[in-house]
């Protein structure tokens, strides 16, 4: 991020208040990743080159990386549904930030089939169990759904898991509706968790601000 | 680029926050030509939102605000810092967040609009403590009421909620009502401890003001409220424009000028940013620059007349940094669901600590219940528990229904020792050296904070509390102050208590800088009516002789 805003020239940073937008090859590319579905991948690799306009974007580009990532999703989630467009950007994501998840992504999905695991937690403590270097997968995996963030980027804010599974009590920050002091009202209860953790607990580490 | 060496204004300000745009506000619509020159550049609301949903460490208020590279702010509160450089035993405890742009750091405030209590004032007189300020809280009473009008302040009846502050009118709006979260609080407060919560004052709308909307609860305000019903300074800039005042933006001024005898100052200098030099003259000048920038344009402005630096005969510039350095925890609730973050930020207060006779010896402070959305928080720390699936769902409700975050403003001391000064070796694509600040906490804030520890301590208890993570060491902030200090005496003080510059008539400071102590109260009320107050005198002195 810091790169890419020095990139700027002292002529851009002036021409507009627009020029002050932070990362403005990601948001771009975001886009782009969303409006073509699977075949971001290739606007993806487009990066902080010559943007990549939706209806130039050629045909969709098959990749099976992207279909199996859907499917371990799909396990690892407990989730029957899930957004394909969103899945194809938080793959092309996280592969290029860390480019050994797809290997890892293959081996989840094998994993998955072999053993016939069903649950969220059957095949995270499988995969646990059969090589340590997967939970960071599984970890990414589950920040790209319910925080909608992948190699350390926003693809979806509003649409992350993590305000679905809340919408009930309380909206994602900037997108309340409302309307004035519906804070006073008293939202729904929530009992106490009786499920258990799949994985050995990781480090919390809270970022500075 | 040529240089304009034409400019010229009844008053020139330098820098167009709270205060600076409020004053210019007040000096054009007394009809004075006024000038505001601003480092940082013009900027929107609407693309802070956009940088703020496309930010991953969301927390980060710094983050969706990128600086330019020749009106550099601090990018994020980490130490070491790419530009505020803190050295000394506290060093991470000083390292402020603010904005170099047009409007200043308001963009990214909370809207707590607190008065400072008349003992703020008189702390070395009731309590041997500190300094005194060379006014009084009489004097600021008529300016308070002004910038809470200015901004729209809405605060509770003080019939019905007395916050210690006196006051000869009414909030101009109602008090925002407390989130249920805030509700549940304040009742656990009241039945179980000897303690009180109050609404807190917020330059907030609870109804349409000054043509911006009612608050609709995004719990945004910091970073940045997506509607405008918080004020923030770019409202009194567009006032004071819409009636005449010129801004010039990207102006960064390195040189204060003055008269042969040093008496007066007669014109300041500012750098494009291709560094194309530019003079602007007056009659009267004030520097409204933020308590770290101001004390840095001050020492920058050093040369043979004044070798250690404008307005600094005593010495005193740049030193007494103080900070109502605190203490934060986060932990999870054993009681029913609070859902916090539904609604503004910050509502809701215990007040019980801001004054009492022990401040002889410890610090004041306040506390504040986070009203901050836990969602994202609770889905990072139940990812890092090791939850997935349906499980990980479970617990991301439980967490953010449960999760309670409590912070401190606690009080600190002038200390000459605490000191702001130029790096030697940290320059901006102008050529001016970094600020660098040294910093010991006072053990005054020490004990202070650590009365505080032992509250929050009792509240996790009375919440049936589990999980705590407190952030390591002290909590800066954002509310440096004291670096061009008030005092009657020019010896040991930077301006008197109109805020104008002991050493040069015509020179006024209008900033938390002029702090002589710094209460527990959010400093920016009392920054806008110490800045109104400055405007007053400058009408009085312009248009009356």
């Amino acid at each position: 991020m810091t790169q890419e805003r020095r990139s700027l020239g002292a002529d851009s940073w002036r021409a507009s208040p627009n020029a002050i937008r932070l990362n403005q090859s990601t948001r771009l590319m975001r886009r782009d990743v969303l409006l073509s579905g699977i075949g971001a991948l290739a606007a993806w690799g487009g990066m902080g080159a010559t943007p990549v306009l939706a209806d130039t974007v050629p045909a969709p580009v098959q990749d099976p990386g992207v279909a199996r990532f859907m499917d371990v999703s799909h396990c690892l989630t407990d989730r029957t549904e899930l957004d394909p467009a969103v899945g194809a950007a938080l793959y092309a994501g996280m592969v290029q930030a860390t480019p050994e998840r797809a290997a890892q992504v293959a081996s989840l999905y094998e994993l998955k089939a072999t053993k016939r695991l069903i649950t969220a937690a059957e095949l995270a403590k499988a995969a646990e169990k059969a090589d340590k270097s997967l939970k960071d997968a599984i970890h990414d995996i589950m920040v790209g759904w319910y925080r909608g963030v992948a190699g350390g980027k926003v693809v979806v804010y509003r649409s992350a898991l993590m305000f679905d599974i809340t919408k009930d009590a309380i909206y994602p920050k900037t997108y309340a509706a409302g309307g004035p002091f519906y804070w006073t009202s008293k939202p729904p209860e929530v009992a106490r968790p009786t499920g258990l953790p799949a994985l050995s607990p990781s480090p919390f580490v809270v970022e500075p601000t | 680029m040529p240089s304009d060496q034409t400019l010229s204004a009844d008053v020139v300000i330098v820098g167009s926050g709270v205060a600076g745009s409020s004053i210019a506000n007040e000096l054009v619509r007394a009809g004075l030509s006024v000038i505001v020159l601003e480092a940082g550049p013009r900027v929107d609301r609407q693309h802070f939102v956009e940088n703020f949903r496309n930010l991953e460490n969301k927390p980060s208020y710094q983050g969706p605000f990128p600086s330019t590279p020749w009106a550099p702010h601090p990018p994020n509160q980490r130490s070491p810092n790419k530009y505020l450089h803190t050295t000394g035993p506290d060093a991470e405890a000083y390292q402020q967040a603010y904005l170099r742009v047009v409007g200043g750091t308001t963009w990214h405030w909370a809207g707590c609009a607190w008065r400072y209590l008349p003992s703020d004032f008189e702390l070395k007189t009731r309590y041997g403590q500190g300094r005194d300020w060379a006014l009084s809280y009489d004097d600021l009473e008529p300016f308070y009421y002004q910038a809470e009008v200015m901004m729209g302040v809405c605060g509770p009846d003080p019939s019905v909620e007395d916050l210690g502050s006196p006051r000869k009118q009414p909030y101009p709006m109602e008090a925002l009502p407390l989130s249920y979260a805030g509700e549940q609080f304040r009742k656990l407060i009241t039945e179980k401890t000897p303690w009180r919560v109050v609404h807190e004052p917020q330059a907030r709308n609870t109804r349409p003001y000054d043509g911006r909307p009612t608050c609709e609860g995004h719990n945004n305000c910091m970073p940045i409220c997506p509607i405008g019903a918080m004020y923030n300074g770019s409202y009194s800039v567009y006032h004071a424009e819409a009636a005449g005042a010129k801004f010039i933006p990207n102006a960064v001024v390195y040189r204060i000028e003055r008269d042969a005898a040093n008496k007066k100052v007669t014109a300041v200098h500012y750098y494009d940013p291709d560094k194309g030099s530019h003079r602007v003259s007056g009659k009267y000048f004030v520097i409204a620059a933020h308590c770290i920038e101001t004390a840095k344009l001050l020492l920058l402005s050093a040369d043979e007349q004044s070798p250690n630096g404008v307005a600094n005969s005593s010495g005193h510039v740049g030193r007494n940094m103080m900070d109502h350095t605190g203490v934060q925890v986060t932990f999870i609730s054993g009681d029913k669901a609070l859902w916090p973050g539904r609604g503004p930020l910050e509502t809701n207060v215990i007040d019980n600590f801001r004054d009492g006779t022990w401040r002889d010896e410890r610090g004041a402070y306040l506390v504040h219940m986070v009203d901050d959305n836990q969602v994202d928080f609770a889905t990072q720390l139940a990812i890092a528990k090791g939850y997935v699936g349906r499980e990980l769902e479970e617990q991301i409700r439980y967490l953010a229904s449960h999760t309670v975050r409590l912070f401190s403003h606690n009080e600190a001391l002038p200390d000459p020792e605490n000191r702001l000064t130029l790096s030697r070796t940290e320059k901006d694509a102008l050529g001016i050296p970094h600020p660098q600040v040294y910093y010991k906490l006072p053990q005054y804030t020490v004990r202070s904070c650590d009365h505080t520890r032992s509250v929050f301590r009792q509240l996790i208890h009375l919440m049936h509390g589990t999980d705590e993570e407190w952030t390591p060491g002290y909590f800066p902030q954002d509310h440096p102050s004291g670096s061009t200090i008030m005092g009657a005496d020019p010896k040991d003080s930077v301006v008197d208590g109109h805020c104008r510059t002991h050493d040069h008539e015509n020179l006024f400071i209008a900033s938390s800088s002029v702090f002589s102590t710094v209460g527990t109260g959010n400093i920016t009320l009392t920054v806008a009516a110490i800045a109104l107050r400055v405007a007053d005198t400058l009408k009085k002195e312009l248009l009356h002789g």
